[in-house]
């Protein structure tokens, strides 16, 4: 879960810039079944993070597509007193990014 | 007067001899009464208060017969039923005969009492009628005296016949029926009696017969026989009792086993998205059927569509989960019901993710959403929105106190530091050209090239947004520096470039691809002398025929001004050649036919008339062309000593314009007039970019080596208003306005570009045109006191 797979030069160099960013704290790509298949995290915290956002995801997704089922979420953050997650899902995988800006 | 003989029936049982007959009697008025008990419950009532309650009986006995019967229940209250309908005793009496003598013999035996009894509880449910019959039966009793003991226990029991009931009680409703109508009984009315069909409603065929029947005498006969039979019995050798045995057969038990039925409970929940994600999908519903049949992906039936299996602890426990679905899978492949399930595809690569198109734009977008948080209040100074403080911040105190110190207490202009365009790639290089798209206000684009004959390399055009000031969203490597760059208006993806070697390129930069749309190096009227500036301009007013639309033009150090037309390759039509007339070397006299060409640097169109053209040349010398005519001048203005590196018309003001040099000096012209108005110095520095503000007519600004200037024509036309010194060995090249906002963008030759907002500059309501007309007024007309003009302004 945490081997850095070789994937497209550019995509690794994008996810290391944003790791690179000030006050992002991870990043983890969550395949569809919620199982993470890359993360800058540790073991739990990743576990965790990719448990509740999957359900988290479902939901907000759930909503809005009940509101009107020809839209469709594309991106959500959930601001924290102590961060920002910023998920943004897909059909095939979710990518979440935790910040701190005021770091 | 019925319920009177009623109760001559009552008395008739209690007198009755047998305990015997009584009980069987009493019990058979038990049956009796379970059934007819709604119909007749006085009988019944009475019946039950005639076995425990002597009471009743004596009070009947007393009674004469022809008074109305008193119906009392145990507790002594009054139940008296209301007859049902009121039997007309005349119309009845013929009939009553026939009903009782069928019975006289029957209720003599015994045995025959329980056979009759539940034939005649059977029958007895006929209420109405049997209460009628009651009465009619019990009327006709009081003249028979010897059998009425008995008769009379039947009466109660008599089955009716039916038919002639019906037939009576016909005859009695018409009668009410004609009583009733007395309002009308002047009328003469036919009435027709007639009898309907038998309507049977019941037909239990009698055991017992009517006396009156043909075969009375026969059943009676055969009855009497029987009985006869019976009591010979006991005794008679013709009647042997024997007894049999059975074989029981030992018992055997049998066990069967079967599977236990499993119930699932099955629920789905259904929302608005997943009933309209299935109509959407039935159409593919076989084909996903068939995707699914084949590769050894795994559906799962049983689990709502949009419910994925969350399986935290590892790949080897989905595997497992794969493995145990994958054989109903292979049952369901055949099953017709995938309409609602999405088909759970086999887990797709780490590798696909990352490759995918989708995961490249979602990467994209969050890497600015991580980068909007990070800037956010510097964007928002940029754009000049009130900067809120992040409420959850906590900024560490000198940070605060440096940045706002300067913001809030200074009054005079300043240049506000607001963040930097830089990245790895561009360290290093120079920053030679700056523009700003046409069609999207935060899309930059910078070119990277040396602008010396030495230091050549490779040069670098980076498209920059202003959602991501950490790398460019479209890079472009060229083959040799770059140092010209614009975008078209008419297809803002269009991005030319002009390049040291000459050649001009048109990227398009919607895409990633490295290689230009048109290039000009097959043209073979291409430049041989670097590109030094590039313009699009938008012929759109009267000209004739092809000359409509938009044109690159471009300037270089060849001499030559071109108009390049994309046909099918680039081509280009010279609109100009900079001829250079007062050359004189070395006191040869240049045979004036033999002219040659001095290297354009700069040009600039007329905002309003597009056919006029400013050129400046390396010489110094500015000409004033037209579009249409392309050999001679239209005017020359000769001030500067060293080349003109950038000429630029006022946007407000039609006659003005500013020129820079490297002599250190900027000259601001009027256009009708030879000499400069205004001369810009401070220092002796060489001016490599000068700007118009987009918003004030009055303010420019001028990028010198190593100082930022940015001056107001209303404060001071002797010095800059602000100066901005850069780090020492760093040389800001390149300055850009911001067309919405007040901000300035500077290049410079470590390739970084930094932007800067103006802050506290006097800002006016409009845009200050007759304030720079002013300006240049009383400088005129104070050079003209001084004599040093030669025409009035």
């Amino acid at each position: 879960m945490l081997d850095i797979e070789c994937a497209g030069a550019e995509v690794e160099e994008t996810i290391k810039r944003i790791q690179s960013q000030k006050g992002v704290q991870g990043i983890i790509i969550v395949n569809a079944e919620g199982i993470p298949i890359k993360s800058t995290l540790d073991n739990s915290s990743t576990v965790q993070y990719a448990g509740n956002v999957h359900q988290l995801l479902m939901k907000a997704r759930g909503m809005v597509r009940d509101i009107d089922p020809q839209n469709d979420l594309t991106f959500l953050r959930v601001r924290s007193k102590k961060n920002e997650i910023m998920i943004a899902p897909d059909k095939d995988y979710f990518l979440i990014v935790i910040q701190n800006p005021t770091e | 007067m019925s319920n009177t003989t009623v109760k001559q029936k009552r008395t008739a049982l209690k007198v009755a001899k047998s305990s015997k007959t009584l009980n069987v009697s009493s019990g058979v008025f038990r049956v009796n009464q379970s059934i007819t008990k709604t119909i007749n419950p006085s009988i019944s009532g009475k019946s039950f208060s005639s076995a425990s309650d002597s009471k009743v009986l004596d009070k009947s006995l007393a009674q004469t017969p022809k008074h109305t019967v008193q119906v009392f229940d145990e507790h002594g209250q009054d139940v008296t039923p209301h007859p049902l309908y009121n039997p007309d005793p005349g119309v009845l009496q013929p009939k009553q005969g026939k009903i009782f003598p069928a019975h006289d013999t029957s209720w003599t035996t015994v045995t025959d009492f329980p056979s009759v009894a539940f034939q005649t509880t059977n029958a007895s449910f006929t209420g109405p009628f049997t209460k009628s019959f009651f009465g009619s039966v019990s009327a006709s009793r009081t003249s028979q005296t010897t059998e009425s003991v008995t008769d009379e226990t039947k009466d109660l029991l008599v089955k009716p016949d039916l038919s002639s009931s019906l037939s009576d009680v016909q005859a009695r409703r018409e009668e009410v029926k004609e009583q009733v109508r007395e309002d009308i009984i002047d009328r003469v009315v036919d009435s027709y009696l007639t009898e309907t069909e038998t309507i049977w409603l019941l037909d239990i065929p009698a055991v017992s017969v009517s006396e009156d029947s043909e075969d009375a005498e026969a059943v009676k006969e055969r009855n009497k026989a029987y009985t006869e039979l019976c009591k010979n019995r006991l005794g008679n050798d013709k009647y042997v009792e024997r007894s049999m045995q059975t074989f029981n057969d030992a018992p055997k038990t049998k066990e069967v086993q079967s599977d236990s039925i499993t119930m699932v409970d099955k629920a789905v929940m259904s929302s608005t998205w997943d009933m309209y994600d299935s109509f959407c999908n039935k159409g593919d519903a076989s084909e996903n059927i068939v995707v699914s049949a084949e590769g050894k992906k795994a559906t799962v039936p049983d689990s709502s569509s949009m419910n994925h299996l969350l399986n935290p602890s590892g790949p080897d426990q989905s595997m497992s989960v794969f493995s145990t679905t994958s054989t109903v899978s292979g049952s369901s492949a055949h099953l017709e019901k995938m309409t609602c399930v999405l088909p759970v595809e086999e887990e797709p690569d780490l590798e696909l993710i990352l490759q995918s198109d989708k995961f490249k734009q979602d990467l994209a977008v969050m890497e600015r959403v991580v980068l909007a948080n990070i800037f956010q209040p510097k964007l928002a100074a940029y754009r000049q929105l009130p900067v809120i403080e992040d409420p959850d911040c906590v900024q560490t105190q000198i940070e605060e106190e440096s940045w706002t110190e300067q913001s809030k207490n200074s009054l005079s202009p300043f240049l506000e530091h607001l963040w930097v365009f830089k990245c790895e790639l561009t360290k290093g290089r120079n920053v030679s050209s700056m523009t700003w798209n046409k069609k999207n206000p935060d899309l930059l684009a910078v070119g990277y090239g040396q602008l010396d004959f030495k230091d050549q390399k490779p040069g670098l055009v980076c498209c920059w947004s202003l959602k991501n000031p950490t790398w460019p969203d479209r890079i472009f490597h060229c083959e040799s520096g770059v140092t010209a760059l614009d975008f078209s208006a008419c297809n803002a993806n269009q991005l030319a470039v002009g390049m040291y070697d000459g050649t001009i390129a048109i990227y398009n930069v919607q895409t990633t691809e490295q290689t230009p749309i048109i290039d000009s190096s097959d043209c073979a009227n291409m430049h041989a002398c670097p590109v030094w500036q590039l313009r699009w301009v938008d012929h759109d007013t009267g000209l004739a025929g092809e000359d409509k639309g938009e044109m690159l033009i471009s300037v270089s150090g060849d001499g030559r001004i071109s108009k390049w037309i994309h046909y099918k390759g680039l081509e280009c039509v010279d609109l100009m050649k900079l001829k250079s007339p007062n050359m004189i070397v070395n006191n040869q006299r240049w045979n004036p036919k033999i002219l040659s060409l001095a290297p354009g640097l700069c040009f600039d169109f007329h905002p309003n008339d597009s056919k006029v053209y400013l050129a400046g040349t390396e010489e110094g010398h500015i000409h004033k062309c037209s579009y249409s005519y392309n050999e001679q001048f239209l005017e020359t203005y000769k001030a500067h000593t060293g080349p003109v590196y950038k000429v630029t018309w006022s946007p407000f003001c039609p006659d003005i314009f500013l020129s820079c040099s490297s002599d250190w000096t900027i000259y601001l012209w009027r256009q009708d007039l030879s000499k400069p108005v205004l001369g810009f110095t401070s220092g002796q520095k060489v001016v490599f970019d000068i700007m118009w503000s987009p918003h004030c007519a009055t303010v420019f600004g001028a990028v010198r080596e190593g100082k930022v200037e940015i001056w107001d024509l209303r404060v001071s036309s002797l010095d800059p208003t602000i100066v901005s010194v850069t780090n020492p060995g760093v040389n800001p090249t390149a300055l850009l306005f911001t067309p919405e906002t007040d901000c300035v963008l500077v290049g410079d030759s470590e390739g970084q570009v930094t932007v800067y907002k103006l802050k506290n500059l006097p800002a006016g309501d409009s845009t200050q045109v007759e304030a720079l007309e002013d300006v240049i007024r009383t400088t005129l007309s104070s050079k003209h006191t001084l004599g040093k003009t030669d025409r009035d302004a």
